[in-house]
């Protein structure tokens, strides 16, 4: 709505200047067909000249024409309507036609970056529009995805300054965990601006985009090849619109704050086997009692630290944490005239976060162009994005977790003062390690990273013919990134000390890529015919530097010249070169019936020259059946029916540079001085690796019903990657840990249905309410040599037969009824030899549900994420059971009890209920053991949560309109995460969150989640 | 399609552009682009000489043997516990909780650093044999000898014939542990064949860390390593003709076995930098800076063995540990109290030159000492041995006398002490009234954290020392016998591993147990 206003008012002011006070011509009126209201500012020219004006408040317009020429009303929202003048005697009036996301109009922004009308994809694509994705005003857009796309399933994980994301579209198709030289994980899909694919968007300005096609399976992105394997993410960029210029300047801030933490027991405090000890870190003393009690040595000075023997009242660990804060400052500037646009943006975002001391900065700038020379169109992008942040890595919620309850975080801020209890002389626990002051922690271990990206592209577009175009584009990406890793030195006894290091590093990486792309088109009576054949090259090189020292002399200087010992340091340098050459061929016939083959062959430089080219085709179909069939283009009830299939075959190499034969390198401490002494690489290398291929059949039916009030969308998807590139766990008796193989078949089910509907659309209450629901089926069908499951990451594998990934954990012994079988000498419970598979660690099942709301000028949007179906394992929990925090701990006052709902084997296969044999203990030996049996850190990782929420209100029209200088303002309140409904036995944190790529993986090393909400502001000149 | 455009001249042209380009590409000029594969950072096995592959894969062998191997040996042959701080740590071994240590994460790989190191020396057997280059070949099939034997005596059966190669066979094999003990001795002979048919000056020089290129030293290593092989079998019932007519083919070589002075030491020439300073002294002792390490403030000698040297008067106690107000303060290894005599200020630490005046200690001398792969007086008391059975010709006095006197000299023990120590009735020889156990007793108390996996073993083959039980396992009686076949073994090669029967560390024991 405010976007319709802020429009209407540019061109209104932009009409003011060019044509006051016109004595003759047409004049005329803009009104809504439905409702009849008039539309102010709706533009008006006349085809083919300069002359143009926008309608007034009123409705009406005026402007120089003759009778012949042709009217042109456009107004944002609504379809724009030709009209050729008959006569300049009668005022004319333009009824024009809300666009009420026609089905049958939409263009999309298909692979290669062209536009076109997506009635002729015979794959699925959806659109997210940028009021969609900046609905929460997220700093990474990728968040901004969230839920919104069917197959789509993206996860924010880690609450540092710069959350890092997993983005899958339509499951995992490879075992691969490797990402390749550009840095993409193997199933992650490929991001494209504005025609040139690029690495990462996750810094990209939310605010330049314009729109976002998502190309969800390889049938859409087929001449992406191998590339597009995992679908495609095409960003469209914004640019400048003819006309005065724009300027837009906003702000949002918010505010992060962590929540689900994991819960504790405040009951029994620091101490061994039920004894109070002052220097023992770990919940195992007595019960707390309010008493003060010594709390670690006496300080230097003589003093005795004490502590209340009580747990807080409220949870102490949150004292670690603050209240983070997310700033972002746009201005934007654009127009253009009728050759040449521009579009020019800065955005300057600012965080501090929830841990003390950790902030980032980014500044993004991005100018936007396109000029026209006759027939040649040029269009150039330019990104730079200057990207700093300063964190402390995992350490003090590490520690946190594992801390009494009564644990006073504000003792030990003052670490540097030589008689704080938080002085590393005086820390209470001499453990080292993670076990050492948070504080301190923060203050002295820093890692710093800076990074640049230029990212440029220029696009040739000559239109030789009317049938016959070129288009040439070459891009540039270019990452300078320089880390720095410091550990200040603090010289201490044993484990109080702290050893002293720097590590500085930089991270350099260039993509050139050119594509060459002819387009023929031709007309044959009904049949249309098109053409495009194209040669893409991609070089791709990084090098990656480090230097450091392990033991530096000072505190205070981080330079490797101030060290004992030897120099650390490494380079690396990659290559990876692609070629390729594709084709399409799309024949239409009367525009309902549409038939495109596909074609590309690739070259890659990483495997032998004998292996490294390879074709592969695909097929598709689209068949408009409403516009095709008689009764459905009668019916008032079906304004759009399409159906559609394609089938299509992709080789895809997810290998990097140089695996074909072993790398020897120098390590336990080689070189010793002049000896040489060098390892091979344990990784079996394989010469003769071939690409592996994935098949994908994909079917579709959308529908748009009641004049496109109601739009849905169904899709099933199967795919089956067969010959897959991986490094396989190899049995250690043949000498190597891993070895490159193909083998491996995963098959993927998918079935994506969309829903979106207008519950109520009338002039003054909008109500839209979308949803997506998405089920995918990963199945690992084959692995290779008999293998039978393959160990992805810690308890996540791949299990043959069943669904990717799984989860294996050990469990207790169980009876049939699934209860737990204790020892019936000791009363404990009976661990199981071997470990047993849970479920899958991805959930299956996602629903995105979206609501908007607009009346006058209020507008809530609400974007609400379910998942279910999964597993999530924590790390947490061991250690919490081992050091006492966690509230199983504390069961039945830490006395041996009856192990609830269990049995004993009387004889083999014999059990009867234990209702009186107590454990043996329950001290520390005791839930340490409980610990390590994994099914006591697992949990159902379903859950509903509403991700995002934005209400605004914009100013009425009637209060700015009496100004001429501001032409739009909205506030807003914007939030993410407000609430979270998990499973009752999650306790574990964020189910969305995941480690080292480990789907379902939720590790001490990331701070726990955190919600945000805060105020957005947007003003328009 | 073209016909159906109506500039065909134009059409043919950009056809022509087209194919060009495809020509291009699928020719030489697409070679050229995509011809950059070679990797620039790291050397390939061709680039290599054998002497820069040999040092590597004994450093290899030696931080095993120093590192897993011996903190394993350490806690189940008697050797170390923990303080009341330490009282989480090594859990898994204070428990013998076999599933734990065969895990994939957290267990104990032994199995996955032996089968890495023998794919080093396969690499290098595999090279030298295509050379010629007997020295390597030599050394690296006695030294692989030497890594099958360790993995029987912690496994039992494991894949040999059908091991180490690579994707060649990904499912190997498993043969028996006596089968594997009998095949790995043969190469071991084998291996000192090819050793001494190698031309001289050919030999390894400075590369070999061990013997500095000196074959018979390798020959007498080889056949020590086979002596203890054949000495383990002492308690299967039938093998005392194997293993005579085995030792008489050693005789038959003539090379002998490490005698006095005969040590075979691993120098690669530590420095005082971190991950460069000998392996025993970084872990276990002070780190770079000079920082007391982790390992060394949680270790604590056993009651049990300060209770050993104590009543034997023995003179390296005092070199080995830090007395606790004029007293060695031990622990008990599983221990779950937290009684105080066990905390880590009441307990005696191992002893360097920190506290002794910047003089050797016996374990810790320097940050830059060689490597204990396998000691003269481990020999000795291995010929010791087989004397004493009557498979040796020689004294077995003799054997373990020079024993204690070797181990001495390597604890920095003045040799003057000897006569005095070796006296009295707990030491002397001839008063034994079990010779063989008299000979295990000094044995275990030379190879103290030195190969300490030796003392597990010979625990389990003969009972000397009388090792107590954790307090901590499962139950009174439990003793561990091997290790379970690891995790990682089942998830990819389980078929073979579970042809073996069962392996379970408190109940199947290997072949050679008693």
């Amino acid at each position: 709505m405010h976007k319709k206003l802020l429009i209407a008012f540019l061109i209104y002011l932009g009409g003011l200047s060019t044509i006051q006070a016109q004595e003759r011509g047409l004049r005329g009126k803009v009104v809504d067909e439905q409702t009849g209201e008039v539309l102010p500012g709706a533009a008006v020219t006349i085809k083919g000249t300069n002359v143009g004006t926008t309608s007034d408040q009123e409705g009406r317009f005026r402007l120089p024409a003759n009778a012949g020429q042709t009217l042109v009303v456009s107004f944002i929202g609504y379809t724009a309507q030709e009209i050729v003048i008959e006569s300049l005697s009668q005022p004319l009036t333009v009824n024009l036609k809300e666009n009420f996301n026609q089905l049958s109009e939409l263009i999309v922004t298909g692979a290669l970056g062209i536009k076109r009308s997506a009635r002729e994809l015979g794959a699925s694509a959806q659109i997210v529009s940028d009021e969609s994705l900046n609905q929460a005003k997220t700093i990474n857009p990728i968040f901004g995805l969230s839920s919104k796309v069917s197959g789509l399933r993206i996860n924010m994980y880690d609450s540092k300054v710069d959350p890092a994301v997993q983005i899958t579209l339509r499951g995992n198709r490879s075992l691969s965990r490797s990402a390749g030289i550009d840095g993409r994980g193997a199933n992650e899909p490929i991001y494209v601006v504005d025609g040139m694919p690029v690495p990462d968007i996750a810094r990209l300005n939310p605010n330049d985009i314009e729109s976002i096609t998502v190309l969800k399976g390889a049938n859409a992105a087929a001449l992406y090849g191998s590339e597009g394997v995992n679908g495609a993410l095409m960003i469209t960029t914004k640019s400048g619109k003819q006309g005065r210029g724009v300027v837009k300047i906003s702000n949002t801030t918010t505010f992060s704050q962590v929540y689900l933490l994991p819960k504790y027991q405040s009951e029994f405090g620091q101490g061994v086997n039920g004894v109070y000890d002052p220097v023992q870190f770990e919940s195992w003393g007595d019960r707390f009692d309010g008493s003060m009690r010594n709390f670690g040595l006496p300080l230097p000075d003589g003093t005795q630290p004490q502590l209340r023997y009580a747990a807080r009242d409220t949870d102490a660990r949150l004292d670690l944490f603050q209240t983070g804060v997310n700033q972002q400052n746009d201005v934007s500037f654009s127009g253009g005239d009728e050759r040449s646009t521009y579009f020019l943006s800065a955005q300057y975002v600012k965080i501090k976060g929830i841990i003390p001391q950790d902030e980032s900065d980014r500044i993004n700038l991005r100018f936007n162009g396109a000029r026209q020379f006759g027939k040649l169109n040029t269009t150039y992008n330019v990104n730079y994005i200057h990207f700093k942040k300063n964190t402390t890595p995992d350490g003090p919620w590490i520690g946190a977790y594992r801390y009494p309850a009564n644990f006073d975080f504000g003792m030990m801020k003052d670490w540097r003062d030589p008689l704080s209890p938080g002085n590393p002389l005086n820390y209470f626990t001499p453990q080292g390690s993670w076990i050492r002051n948070p504080y301190f922690l923060i203050d002295n271990i820093r890692d710093q990273t800076q990074q640049q990206v230029l990212n440029g592209k220029i696009d040739f577009d000559y239109q030789f013919t009317p049938w016959f175009k070129a288009l040439y584009r070459v891009g540039l990406y270019s990452l300078s990134e320089e880390t720095r890793s410091t550990t200040g030195k603090f010289e201490a006894p044993g484990t109080r000390n702290t050893v002293g290091t720097v590590s500085d590093g930089t991270n350099n990486y260039r993509r050139v890529n050119s594509d060459l792309i002819l387009t023929f088109n031709k007309d044959f009576g009904k049949v249309s015919t098109r053409l495009l054949v194209g040669q893409n090259l991609r070089l791709d090189s990084r090098k990656t530097t480090s230097i450091g020292a392990s033991n530096l002399l000072y505190p205070d200087v981080f330079n490797p010249g101030s060290r004992v010992g030897e120099l650390n340091g490494s380079v690396a340098l990659t290559q990876y070169r692609t070629a390729a050459a594709y084709g399409e061929f799309t024949a239409g016939y009367d525009n309902y019936l549409f038939l495109t083959l596909t074609g590309r062959n690739d070259w890659v430089s990483v495997l032998s020259p004998e292996n490294r080219s390879y074709f592969y085709p695909g097929v598709s179909a689209s068949f408009i059946a409403s516009e095709a069939l008689d009764f459905l283009q009668k019916s008032s009830q079906v304004s759009f029916a399409k159906l559609y299939a394609s089938w299509n075959k992709t080789g895809n190499v997810t290998l990097t540079p140089y695996q074909l034969n072993n790398p020897y390198a120098q390590s336990n401490g080689f070189p010793f001085g002049g000896l040489v002494g060098f390892y091979p690489s344990l990784t079996n290398p394989n010469p003769n690796i071939k690409p592996e291929f994935v098949t994908s059949f994909e079917t579709g039916l959308q529908l748009g019903l009641f004049n496109n009030r109601l739009n849905f969308e169904g899709t099933y998807v199967f795919s089956d990657s067969k010959g897959q590139i991986f490094n396989a766990n190899v049995s250690r008796a043949t000498g190597y840990n891993t070895a490159y193989i193909n083998a491996g078949r995963m098959t993927n089910s998918v079935v994506e249905l969309g829903l979106n509907g207008d519950v109520v659309r009338t002039s003054a209450l909008k109500w839209n309410v979308g949803a997506t629901f998405t089920h995918i089926n990963t199945q690992v069908k084959e692995l290779y040599d008999g293998a039978t499951s393959r160990q992805n990451f810690r308890q996540s594998y791949a299990i043959l037969g069943r669904q990717y990934p799984t989860l294996l954990v050990s469990d207790y012994v169980r009876d049939p009824q699934g209860r737990v079988v204790v020892d019936a000498r000791t009363g404990d419970p009976r661990i199981a030899a071997n470990p047993d598979t849970v479920g899958t660690l991805i959930p299956p099942y996602l629903m995105g549900i979206s609501t908007q709301l607009n009346y006058k000028g209020f507008s809530l949007g609400m974007q609400f994420d379910w998942r279910m179906g999964g597993w999530l394992y924590s790390e947490i929990v061991p250690a919490m059971y081992s050091s006492g925090t966690h509230p199983a701990t504390a069961y039945n006052g830490r006395q041996p009890f009856v192990w609830p709902n269990s049995v004993i084997e009387t004889s083999e296969g014999v059990y009867t209920e234990n209702t009186t044999l107590k454990t043996s203990s329950a001290d520390r030996a005791f839930w340490n053991r409980q610990g390590q049996v994994q099914s006591n850190t697992m949990a159902k990782a379903d859950f509903f949560k509403l991700r995002e929420l934005n209400l605004s209100y914009s100013l009425p029209k009637a209060l700015l309109g009496r100004q001429k200088v501001i032409s739009e303002a909205t506030i807003g309140f914007v939030a993410t995460n407000l609430f979270i409904i998990r499973h009752k036995d999650n306790d574990h944190g964020d189910p969305e969150y995941l480690y080292n790529n480990t789907d379902g993986y939720v590790s001490f090393r990331q701070v726990p989640p955190y919600r945000t909400y805060g105020f957005t502001m947007n003003v328009a000149f | 399609m073209t016909t159906g455009f109506p500039k065909i001249n134009l059409m043919k042209s950009v056809l022509k552009f087209i194919i060009a380009i495809t020509g291009v590409l699928s020719f030489s000029a697409c070679d050229q682009f995509l011809d950059v594969n070679e990797n620039p950072n790291a050397p390939g096995a061709t680039t290599l000489p054998l002497s820069a592959k040999f040092p590597s894969a004994l450093v290899a062998t030696v931080n095993l043997e120093v590192g897993l191997h011996n903190q394993v040996g350490a806690f189940w042959g008697g050797y170390w516990g923990t303080t009341n701080e330490g009282v989480g740590l090594y859990i898994d071994l204070k428990t013998y909780n076999g599933p734990e240590i065969r895990h994939q994460r957290d267990g104990i790989h032994i199995w996955e650093n032996n089968y890495n190191t023998l794919l080093y020396y396969q690499l290098i057997r595999e090279e030298a044999q295509e050379k010629g280059a007997l020295f390597y070949l030599g050394a690296a099939k006695i030294m692989q000898g030497w890594h099958f034997l360790r993995l029987v005596d912690v496994y039992n059966g494991v894949p040999f014939d059908d091991a180490l190669q690579g994707t060649k066979v990904l499912s190997p094999r498993y043969e028996d542990g006596k089968t594997v003990y009998e095949k790995a001795i043969n190469l071991i002979t084998e291996g000192i064949v090819d050793m001494k048919s190698t031309l001289p000056g050919t030999e390894a020089s400075t590369d070999d860390i061990l013997f500095k290129g000196d074959k018979t030293l390798w020959a007498k290593f080889g056949n020590t390593v086979k002596l203890r092989a054949l000495v383990r079998q002492s308690q299967v019932a039938g093998q005392a003709s194997y293993i005579t007519s085995e030792i008489q083919k050693i005789q038959q070589e003539g090379s002998g076995y490490l005698g006095v002075g005969q040590s075979a030491l691993a120098q690669p020439g530590y420095l005082n930098t971190a991950g460069k300073l000998n392996p025993l002294w970084e872990t276990y002792y002070r780190n770079v800076q000079g920082v007391s390490t982790n390992a060394r403030e949680d270790i604590r000698p056993t009651n049990f063995l300060l209770g050993k040297y104590q009543e034997r008067n023995d003179p390296r106690l005092a070199n080995l540990y830090v007395a606790v107000n004029g007293e060695y303060k031990g622990v008990i290894f599983g221990n779950q109290g937290t009684a105080p005599a066990y905390a880590r200020a009441a307990t005696s630490l191992f002893k360097g030159p920190n506290e002794n005046s910047s003089r050797p200690a016996a374990l810790f001398k320097s940050a830059q000492q060689a490597s204990v792969l396998l000691g003269s007086f481990e020999s000795l008391f291995l010929q010791a041995e087989a004397a004493q059975r009557g498979w040796l010709p020689g004294s077995a006095q003799t054997f373990y006398e020079q024993g204690i006197q070797e181990s001495f000299k390597y604890m920095e023990v003045p040799a003057a002490e000897f006569a005095a120590y070796n006296a009295q009735a707990l030491v002397n020889f001839e008063q034994a009234p079990n010779k063989i156990e008299r000979i295990l007793e000094q044995k275990w108390l030379a190879l103290n954290s030195l190969n300490s996996l030796e003392a597990w073993s010979e625990f389990r083959r003969t009972g000397f020392p009388d090792i107590p039980v954790s307090p901590s396992a499962p139950t009174p009686t439990a003793r561990p016998l091997r290790f379970m076949y690891p995790e990682s073994e089942l998830m990819t090669n389980g078929e073979q591993a579970r042809k073996m029967g069962g392996d379970d560390t408190l109940k199947d024991a290997v072949w050679w147990d008693r």
